[in-house]
């Protein structure tokens, strides 16, 4: 039976327009599915290492398609070149519209030439989950730093992107903050291009 | 203390946190993927989505009965439609239809037209047995198993009264092989009258 | 119209996963494999100038006799290449980032593999229409 729906009926979902990006679903909805993730590769995995690993591969294939599309809709087809224009690019772009806010903050390392972290108080996908204590440094964010190294190693700027709790005085909960370590390559290029 | 009207579906969605459908959706063709490179088969595919459902399902049941005031259910007619109205309104931000009863009030089907589970998927070939979005079926089931247990136990119903809904869902349209439209069966299966031992220590 | 259009997708990893001849001239066997080849020929140029623009589309950046090659990048680095004769830029810029949607359209089908070839025939119906409407 043919409802009173207002959606048309497209014969190839090529025909059919892009999102806005404005449709949303409950946080709860989000939080109930993300927990099944997590708890299906529980399942899969011997320790912490390959748990994180698992997740972060599931977030890889999403940045890529996260960086497609907003680039396209969000950016009006500006294609990042420069290292600190992608990573503003995931720290506002991409975080906006994945998580409602820019990011809390982006630094960059001070022991390192190679290293910038993008950190958040409460990152989405740790505010419902609580770590068993014999699970150690699991940290969910990993799938978050899996979207990260998505969206930027397909624009061209390899790094290696992990996801760490760090605790902050005064704040009973740590912070997530999602570091990243660019390639070689990546450096030497944006040394090259001034 | 008059009853408190049942909250409708949009107004406990705009009340809640929400969160852009594209993240959900993105993750749901995750999971589907990871699926589908460990399993390899279609069926147990099919299978684990339906199991993850039905995880969700008797989970979430807490919060729709926590914030959508629903009276107790008096049937199962009643409860397909605070389902389709509220349940899926306030979880998935869309509304489904209820239709198709029989004469029993015992099947229906619950369609739904737009479904953020679902953006620009096409079935390849190899998959072309994939329920994509077989969770749906999973937390029906599982939700309306929860429904009756949680409302008796809330509402404190004589022993007569307690049952449990058990169902059976299938898939009837699918807009991924070409239909105008998602829809599935819901098909009550028994009305168990449910054990409750430890009436006698309250 | 174009008389002679070969237009090919190339992933970052310079696979190529999808290929056309576009053009209005009856196609022919060998010229389409020598098309493939110069468009494929003409990868390095354009990695060195993806890098030197924020702009996709790179007009005119190759030649091969009258033929001339024309790129746009996209952001995951995905080549969008043609080969013509014509000079009808404003018409390649809007055939490009038509096609650039379509592709998008396919990234987010999360069956797809991103890199592997795209063999939807509607997609491959869609781009000659595209062809026909622009080059």
């Amino acid at each position: 039976m043919i409802g009173v729906g207002k959606m048309k009926q497209y014969t190839n979902v090529l025909d059919r327009p892009l999102s806005k990006g404005k449709q949303e679903v409950s946080l709860s909805a989000f939080a109930f599915l993300f927990s099944e993730l997590v708890q299906y590769n529980q399942t899969q995995v011997d320790n912490i290492a390959e748990l994180e690993r698992r997740l972060e591969d599931a977030g890889y294939a999403v940045g890529a398609r996260v960086l497609e599309l907003l680039c396209h809709r969000e950016k009006g087809n500006r294609r990042e070149t420069r290292l600190l224009g992608i990573l503003s690019f995931v720290h506002s772009t991409v975080w906006k519209v994945l998580f409602g806010k820019v990011a809390d903050s982006l630094e960059k390392g001070t022991e390192h030439e190679d290293e910038y972290m993008i950190s958040e108080k409460e990152l989405l996908v740790n505010r419902f989950i609580s770590i068993p204590k014999d699970m150690g440094t699991f940290n969910c964010g990993a799938f978050v730093a899996g979207i990260v190294r998505g969206v930027l190693d397909n624009a061209g700027f390899p790094a290696v992107v992990t996801a760490h709790f760090v605790p902050v005085e005064g704040q009973q909960r740590p912070r997530t903050t999602i570091l990243i370590k660019f390639a070689e390559e990546v450096l030497r290029r944006e040394a090259r291009l001034g | 203390m008059p009853p408190v009207a049942p909250r409708s579906g949009d107004a406990i969605f705009a009340s809640v946190e929400r969160v852009n459908a594209e993240l959900f959706t993105l993750t749901y063709g995750a999971i589907v993927r990871q699926l589908l490179t460990d399993l390899e088969e279609v069926e147990e595919v099919n299978k684990q989505l339906d199991q993850m459902g039905y995880n969700i399902g008797i989970r979430l049941i807490d919060e729709f009965l926590a914030k959508s005031n629903v009276s107790r259910c008096v049937d199962f007619k009643e409860t397909a439609e605070v389902i389709a109205k509220v349940g899926f309104k306030m979880f998935l931000g869309v509304t489904a239809t209820v239709t198709n009863w029989d004469a029993e009030g015992t099947t229906c089907s619950l369609v739904l037209e737009d479904n953020p589970l679902v953006d620009f998927v096409e079935l390849p070939d190899t998959c072309q047995g994939l329920y994509y979005c077989n969770v749906l079926s999973g937390v029906i089931r599982g939700a309306l198993e929860m429904v009756s247990s949680y409302l008796n136990g809330r509402l404190g119903l004589s022993v007569d009264n307690l049952v449990s809904m058990k169902t059976e869902v299938t898939w009837i349209r699918d807009m991924l092989r070409g239909d105008d439209a998602f829809e599935m069966q819901v098909k009550l299966v028994k009305q168990v009258p449910e054990e409750y031992p430890y009436k006698d220590d309250e | 119209m174009a008389n002679t259009a070969c237009f090919m997708i190339v992933s970052k990893n310079d696979i190529p996963i999808y290929e056309a001849e576009v053009g209005a001239a009856p196609r022919k066997e060998d010229a389409a494999h020598q098309h493939q080849f110069i468009l494929h020929a003409a990868l390095d140029i354009v990695q060195d100038l993806a890098w030197t623009t924020s702009a996709m589309f790179l007009k005119g950046i190759d030649r091969f006799n009258d033929l001339v090659v024309s790129v746009y990048v996209t952001a995951g680095h995905t080549r969008l290449m043609l080969l013509h004769d014509s000079r009808n830029d404003d018409g390649i810029k809007s055939f490009f980032q038509e096609v650039h949607e379509l592709y998008i359209k396919t990234l987010l089908n999360p069956l797809y593999l991103p890199g592997s070839r795209i063999t939807s025939s509607h997609f491959d119906t869609k781009v000659r229409a595209l062809a026909r409407k622009y080059l």
